[in-house]
Order: structure tokens, then C-alpha cells, then sequence
């Protein structure tokens, strides 16, 4: 009779404490697996219906985009340069986004398409990083650290992750390795790679001057000038132009950048950019 | 994968089917889990000084056939607040069920019945927002009238997203079209509020449902009306509008056959 | 996670090859037509200074072109040891879907409330920050529908703001709008707080122009940079209006202002 009793005088939807109280008693959780799902039998329609502004302007959630990265492996390690305008639609959501996210003191790794996207999982390739070091008792190689996120992006495949990232580091096994990871799954190891809506403008620059045998400080140029020739011809892409140079012994930074003075420092004092007047005519 | 972030994430269509529209439209066949089938119109409510002053129609829709003429769409809870529901029956009634069972649960408490209409209205807010969240709305929007933990007039909404707000006058449906600037002109503001009687309050609120009643055709001249105060509750669950008068119609200009 | 990819058809069964794509939207049921979102207008603004940070929003809330009530808060105190938040150091704004910025809201709060019983210490800006990012970012496929900008001190006890987008991209800056006006608003700060676009007059052309010296702002200057731009959104923008609320947060505490917007 009691349990009749409970039974009917229960309210339905009491029966489950999830995870809103579970966080409460863990406020220092690992970076999880475990995803809120929208409760409909295709959540990866569902979410599309609601992000993708590309098929619907008008959707409600928009999603920063828009980017333009590169990374190259030269002689003297790598060099890693992005610009840092977010756009939602046509509204520059932010000017000064770091897309270069250090991941630990000698990997980094790149930002293109979703911002979250890119922070959450890169943040948690870093844990995974430092769990093999200490499992291990020495630094993860960067082709591991690569395949560790392309499973995982993989394992996600369909579900509406936007990523376009390329992990560089140098190691002694490897010397300086670049791989470039995105979303549909793709590893690939290379040379020389640029991501994102200004990639061609970028890749016209660095194809023409790039060698592997660059100076430490031929290569930064060339790598702040191929941002720059992106920002110049690309909408999507501006900023400032954070540059990177990875070692073995770790990276460095080079600054975090304004475009404007840059663009008018080599037009007037390199003479290239001679298409942009300086005067109205 | 092209080089345009852009599209990035998004599914191409090649490979996974077109952009499904349907999910973000609200009409046509099929779109609801549950669409509210037979359904409530307005509740209105304001605040007074001591009080608060709530009232709903006794109609229960069954789209546009007026179905049910005796439906209560005001509960009492604990003696002390009133809930108003707008919007599916079914869904009222099963609110209704779990506030009882609520109640009964409070009721047997040590500390005796502690819920005041704060409470109650967060209570229903979580309910909804859950619901809500499983894609299993509760398709109401209710007022909730009582006094909060300071024993001062209270009244605040919630809807079958989850959605709460607070304000000296509030109305729900065709009624926050058309009752709520009535309302407002009486209590703009708390200060307002202050000052106001409950003779005035209560005289507000049925001129407004006689308003109602003339322009919402969904609506019934049998209503309820409750006022709840430190005193307690006085629920009238058969009033009926009086002193209509459709004198003010032959003086519209400008629409139908009059055009001058 | 095995749900989750059971739902995903590239998980299961063999891909679809380019030539034999649907060219319909998915098969399936798809019983659920309900949409769980609304959005109730209003802008959010948060600056940092030197030694304090300032969070403010307008009060109204919309749904439609009805105005739901002209007092419904979107900045929230964060953390404090009681219910009434006065020894609370953080500062949470939510903008866009009310309901899901209120329980985004009461999650972190019980978060922060959690770590200060636990540490026996507030938790940090920083700390808090990333916490906040993830709770945003574990809703991906089902997302928050608000724009959150998180306001406190750092350990040197400068101002601290951190902005997110809905799923948990997050940034410290030193100012940002969000929400409904966010368009009208963000483009007068960069102009009055970051003095972009603000050159010496006659120091040159080209990367020769000098930039004015960027002075950081005082508390009052700030709140006025605050009135002065949400006034200028309440006359271009019907979702915001009738009041503004605003936190101040400094080493001495969170002190909260309200102003009257207009209400028409």
C-alpha cells in the first residue's frame, strides 16, 4: 500500500539528480566526453537546423568563423602565424582572438572555424599530453599528440564540430613536425600548411618565397607577410597578426601585432602593396 | 573540407541530406510533440497594495469551438497563493495533479506548510524548464499570485520554455495585448503599486476582461477572480461580466464596410 | 557516448558515397517539432579599469514586440557565501534566451558557492572563467542560447572581463557588449575606451601616424562611458530600455547602481 502510495503521489520527474548536481560536488572536473544531447532522434540535424547560418541566415545561434592561419617547418624549427578577427555573419565578433593556442610549453596548436570547437579540444589534447607524460616519463611526440585529436574529432564525425587545426612542435625523435588535423577527420603530416577562408592568399605568399633553409628571421618575415597579404585580400581575416616560433627546447613568442602600421610599413618603406594609393587621386 | 571556415562542421549536402527547414518552423503538419489541442485563454493579474488581484475566464477551447463553459482555470495552493493557467487544459490538469501532490508532501512536513507563492512559482519554473528541455513542453503559460517570503504582494509568470518574469501587472496570451496597457495605466510602476487600493485593483481587472471579452474571440463572459491577501484567499469562481455595452462600436471608423 | 554515435547514420553503417547522396533532408522519425529557444532581447556591457570592473544591462524583457516586464535583472552576483550574494566577488551577465541564462546562472553560482566551502576561499576570476567555459561548451550539441560576459577582479586586483559566445569560446578583453545592441554598442566602445581609429592629429600618414595615448579610464568616467551608450542603444533599439542595472566590482566589494532608461 505504501508503495502504491509513493507511487502515485510522486511527482514523475523527480526520480533523476543528473548532472546539474553532479558538477556541484566535482567543481574542478577533467575536461569530459560527456555532451548534454537534445533529446530528438538526429541532435546532429537538430543542431544544424539551429547553427548553420550558411543554409539559413536566419538561425538563431550563429557560430564565430573565419580565420587565417599558417604554420611551416623551416630549418631552425617553426614558425606559426594567424591572424585575429572572429566573424559571425557579416559582424566582426572580435578583433583580437588568439588563435595560437599554446598547448603546453612545446606544442602549439591553431585556431580555424569554431573558436569553442578549437579552445575545448585543444585544451584537452593538453591534458592528454601531460597524462602521457606522466604515465610515461617523457613528452609526447607530436604525431601522437596529432592522431590523439584526430581519432577524437573522428569519433565526432557528423555531429557539427568546426575545427581546421595544425599542431606544431619539435621533438628529438621527430626534429620540427607539423600535421595539420580537421574536422572530417584528416591527419596530415607536411611542411607547409595555411587554414582558413584567407589559406590562398596566404599560400600565394609563403609557395613563392618559402625554403627550407629560411633564417630564423627570414622565415618570421615571411610568415608576418604572408598574414598580412590574407588580411589585405580576405574580409574574413584581420586583426593582428600573432607570430610563433617553435624550437626544440620550446616556443617563442613574436608579438601579437597590428595589421594597419604593418601593411603601411611595407607599402611605403618596401614599395610593395603599389595597387593601394596613398592619396586620393 | 574547403578552405572557406564558413562551411566547415556544416554537414555538406552531398553527403548528408539538405538542410532540414522544418525543424525551426512553428506551422504546418506535424511540428509539435504535443500542440495544445483544447486550450485557455488570457489570465490577468495586478498587484495592490496589500495584495494581489487575479482573474481567468471559464472557457475551455477546442480550436475555435468554444468546448467547455465551466472549465476553473484558477487553483488555490496552501491557502495562501493562486495559480492562473493559460494555454492546454491537459497540461493545467496535470499541473494541478503534481501541485496537489505537493501539497499533500508539504503538508505532512514537520514544519508545517512553509511554500509561500515564490516557492511555488520557482517550483513551476523548473518543472516547465525541464520539460522544455526534454522536448516534452508543457504547453501553459501560468500566473502565479500570492506573497512572497516578506509577506509582500507577489506575482510572476512562467511559460512552457522556462521563461520567468516578474512585474505589477502581467497577463498572458491576447491578454498582454490587450489587458496589459489597461493594467499599466493603473500600476505602472511598484510605486504605483503602493498607493493602490483594492477596490481600484479589482474594478481594473474586470473592466479588462470585459475588454477582453469584446475582442478576444476565444473568450467567455463567465470568469473567476480571486484576490489574495495576508488575510487570505477569496476565489468567486462564477462571476459574470456586467454593464456590457457595444455602444462604443458604432462609433469605429475605418475598417470593414466603413471605410469613413 | 555510445548513444550519442548509435544516432550519427556514418557511425553505423557503411558512408554514402558522393553518387548516391540523398537529396532530401535525412530519413527518420523526427517526432519532435517543438523549439526550445525564445529570445528576450536586451544588451549586456561589461568594462574592466585599473582596479574595478564594471558590469551593467538594461532591465527589460521582450518577447515579440511585447514588452514582458520593464524589471527583469540579466547581471548577477556570483558565488557569495548566502543567498543574498553580499560577499560575492564575481559578476555573471547572460543575454539572449532568459530560462537558459537563469539556469546557466544557478549552475555556476552553485559551483562557485561548492569550491568556496570546499577551498575555504572565493574562487578565482580565472578559475572561474574556465569553469564557465565548460559548462557552456558540455552543452555543444544542445547549446545555451546566451551570450555571457563574466566580470571580477584578477590576483593583482586589476579588472578582469571575460566574454563567451554560447558554446564556451572565451576571451579576456578589456571591454565588450553583447545581446540585442551589441552592434551599436561594441563599435563606441573601441572608440571611447580602446580610442581606436584615434590618431595625433598631424603626426603623419600611413604607420607614421601616432596613436592616442591610451589612458586607462576612471570609475566615473567608465560609468559614464556605461549611461552614455546604453542611452544612445535605448533610442535606436526597441528590445532595450527601461532600466539599467550596474554592478561595480572593487577590492572593497560589489556595489550595485540603477538608473531609469527611457520606456517608451
Amino acid at each position: 500500500m505504501d508503495t502504491l502510495v509513493a507511487r502515485y503521489s510522486q511527482p514523475m520527474f523527480e526520480k533523476d539528480y543528473t548532472e546539474d548536481q553532479l558538477d556541484m560536488y566535482q567543481p574542478a572536473p577533467s575536461l569530459s566526453l560527456r555532451f548534454a544531447m537534445p533529446p530528438v532522434a538526429q541532435p546532429s540535424a537538430w543542431l544544424r537546423a539551429a547553427t548553420d547560418d550558411h543554409a539559413n541566415p536566419n538561425c538563431p545561434i550563429k557560430i564565430a568563423h573565419g580565420t587565417t592561419t599558417l604554420a611551416f617547418r623551416f630549418q631552425g624549427g617553426i614558425i606559426v602565424a594567424t591572424d585575429s578577427r572572429a566573424t559571425a555573419g557579416n559582424w566582426i565578433a572580435s578583433q583580437t582572438v588568439k588563435k595560437v593556442i599554446e598547448i603546453n610549453n612545446c606544442l602549439l596548436g591553431t585556431m580555424a572555424g569554431g573558436a569553442a570547437d578549437c579552445q575545448y579540444w585543444l585544451a584537452y589534447l593538453g591534458m592528454q599530453c601531460r597524462l602521457h607524460e606522466l604515465r610515461h616519463k617523457r613528452r609526447i611526440s607530436v604525431a601522437a599528440a596529432s592522431k590523439i585529436l584526430a581519432n577524437l574529432v573522428y569519433s565526432y564525425k557528423g555531429m557539427g564540430l568546426s575545427m581546421g587545426t595544425m599542431c606544431a612542435g619539435v621533438t628529438k625523435e621527430e626534429g620540427p613536425a607539423l600535421y595539420y588535423i580537421d574536422s572530417d577527420g584528416t591527419r596530415l603530416a607536411g611542411n607547409l600548411f595555411c587554414v582558413g577562408s584567407g589559406q590562398t592568399f596566404a599560400y600565394g605568399v609563403l609557395d613563392a618565397e618559402y625554403s627550407y633553409d629560411l633564417s630564423e628571421e627570414a622565415a618570421l618575415e615571411l610568415g608576418r607577410r604572408s598574414i598580412l597579404a590574407a588580411t589585405h585580400r580576405d574580409a574574413y581575416s584581420g586583426g593582428f597578426i600573432n607570430l610563433y616560433h617553435v624550437k626544440e627546447d620550446g616556443w617563442v613568442k613574436h608579438g601579437f601585432n597590428d595589421t594597419n602600421p604593418i601593411f603601411w610599413k611595407t607599402k611605403l618603406e618596401s614599395g610593395e602593396f603599389s595597387n593601394v594609393t596613398s592619396e586620393l587621386v | 573540407m574547403n578552405h572557406l571556415p564558413q562551411s566547415w562542421g556544416r554537414p555538406r549536402d552531398d553527403i548528408y541530406g539538405a538542410y532540414d527547414h522544418s525543424y525551426l518552423q512553428s506551422n504546418g503538419p506535424n511540428q509539435h510533440t504535443q500542440s495544445p489541442i483544447v486550450t485557455g485563454t488570457s489570465v490577468i493579474a495586478l498587484k495592490f497594495k496589500d495584495g494581489v488581484v487575479i482573474a481567468a475566464d471559464n472557457l475551455a477551447s477546442y480550436g475555435s469551438l468554444a468546448r467547455f463553459t465551466d472549465v476553473k482555470r484558477l487553483r488555490s495552493f496552501a491557502d495562501s497563493s493562486i495559480v492562473g493557467f493559460g494555454g492546454d487544459v491537459s497540461d493545467m490538469q496535470y499541473l494541478d495533479r503534481l501541485l496537489s501532490s505537493l501539497d499533500t508532501r508539504e503538508a505532512y512536513c514537520s514544519s508545517g506548510h512553509s511554500l509561500n507563492a515564490q516557492n511555488l512559482h520557482t517550483y513551476l519554473a523548473k518543472v516547465f524548464y525541464k520539460r522544455r528541455s526534454e522536448f516534452s513542453p508543457l504547453w501553459n503559460q501560468v500566473l502565479v499570485a500570492g506573497l512572497d517570503a516578506e509577506s509582500k504582494p507577489f506575482l510572476a509568470s512562467a511559460d512552457l520554455l522556462g521563461t520567468t518574469f516578474s512585474a505589477p501587472s502581467l497577463a498572458t496570451g491576447f491578454g498582454a495585448h490587450l489587458a496589459q496597457p489597461l493594467l499599466r495605466k493603473v500600476a505602472p510602476d511598484e510605486d504605483a503599486v503602493a498607493k493602490l487600493s483594492e477596490e481600484e485593483a479589482v474594478q481594473a481587472v474586470k473592466e479588462s476582461m470585459k475588454v477582453l471579452f469584446y475582442r478576444d474571440a476565444r473568450s467567455l463572459d463567465k470568469y473567476s477572480i480571486a484576490v489574495v491577501t495576508k488575510a487570505g484567499i477569496r476565489l468567486k469562481e462564477d462571476e459574470k461580466l456586467e454593464n456590457q455595452s457595444w455602444a462604443f462600436a458604432d462609433k469605429i471608423r475605418g475598417y470593414g464596410t466603413q471605410v469613413n | 557516448m555510445s548513444a550519442m554515435f548509435s544516432q550519427n547514420p556514418l557511425m553505423n553503417g557503411p558512408n554514402y558515397s558522393f553518387n548516391q547522396a540523398p537529396s532530401t533532408a535525412a530519413a527518420g522519425n523526427k517526432e519532435h517539432g517543438f523549439y526550445p529557444y525564445t529570445d528576450n532581447g536586451g544588451s549586456t556591457l561589461a568594462i574592466s579599469g585599473s582596479d574595478f570592473t564594471i558590469v551593467a544591462g538594461d532591465t527589460r524583457s521582450t518577447s515579440g514586440y511585447n514588452i514582458n516586464t520593464r524589471y527583469s535583472p540579466k547581471v548577477f552576483k556570483i558565488g557569495g557565501t548566502t543567498s543574498s550574494q553580499d560577499d560575492a566577488t564575481l559578476v555573471l551577465s547572460v543575454v539572449g534566451f532568459a530560462a537558459d541564462g537563469e539556469a546557466l546562472k544557478e549552475r555556476l553560482d552553485a559551483i562557485v558557492k561548492m569550491y568556496r566551502y570546499q577551498h575555504g576561499k572565493p574562487m578565482s576570476v580565472k578559475a572561474c572563467a574556465q569553469r564557465l567555459s565548460t559548462i557552456l561548451y558540455g552543452k555543444r550539441f544542445f547549446p545555451y542560447y546566451v551570450t555571457a560576459i563574466l566580470g571580477g577582479l584578477d590576483e593583482e586586483g586589476n579588472g578582469a572581463v571575460y566574454s563567451y559566445d554560447p558554446v564556451g569560446s572565451y576571451e579576456r578583453e578589456q571591454c565588450r557588449a553583447a545581446g540585442a545592441a551589441a552592434s551599436l554598442i561594441m563599435p563606441f566602445l573601441d572608440n571611447q575606451v580602446n580610442y581606436k581609429n584615434q590618431y595625433i592629429p598631424g603626426s603623419g600618414v600611413g604607420h607614421a601616424l601616432v596613436e592616442r595615448e591610451k589612458i586607462p579610464l576612471g570609475r566615473t568616467e567608465v560609468e559614464d562611458v556605461v549611461k552614455d551608450a546604453f542611452d544612445s542603444a535605448v533610442e535606436r533599439h526597441i528590445e532595450v530600455g527601461d532600466g539599467l542595472q550596474m554592478f561595480v566590482i572593487t577590492k572593497s566589494g560589489i556595489e550595485e547602481k540603477y538608473l531609469p532608461l527611457k520606456r517608451d
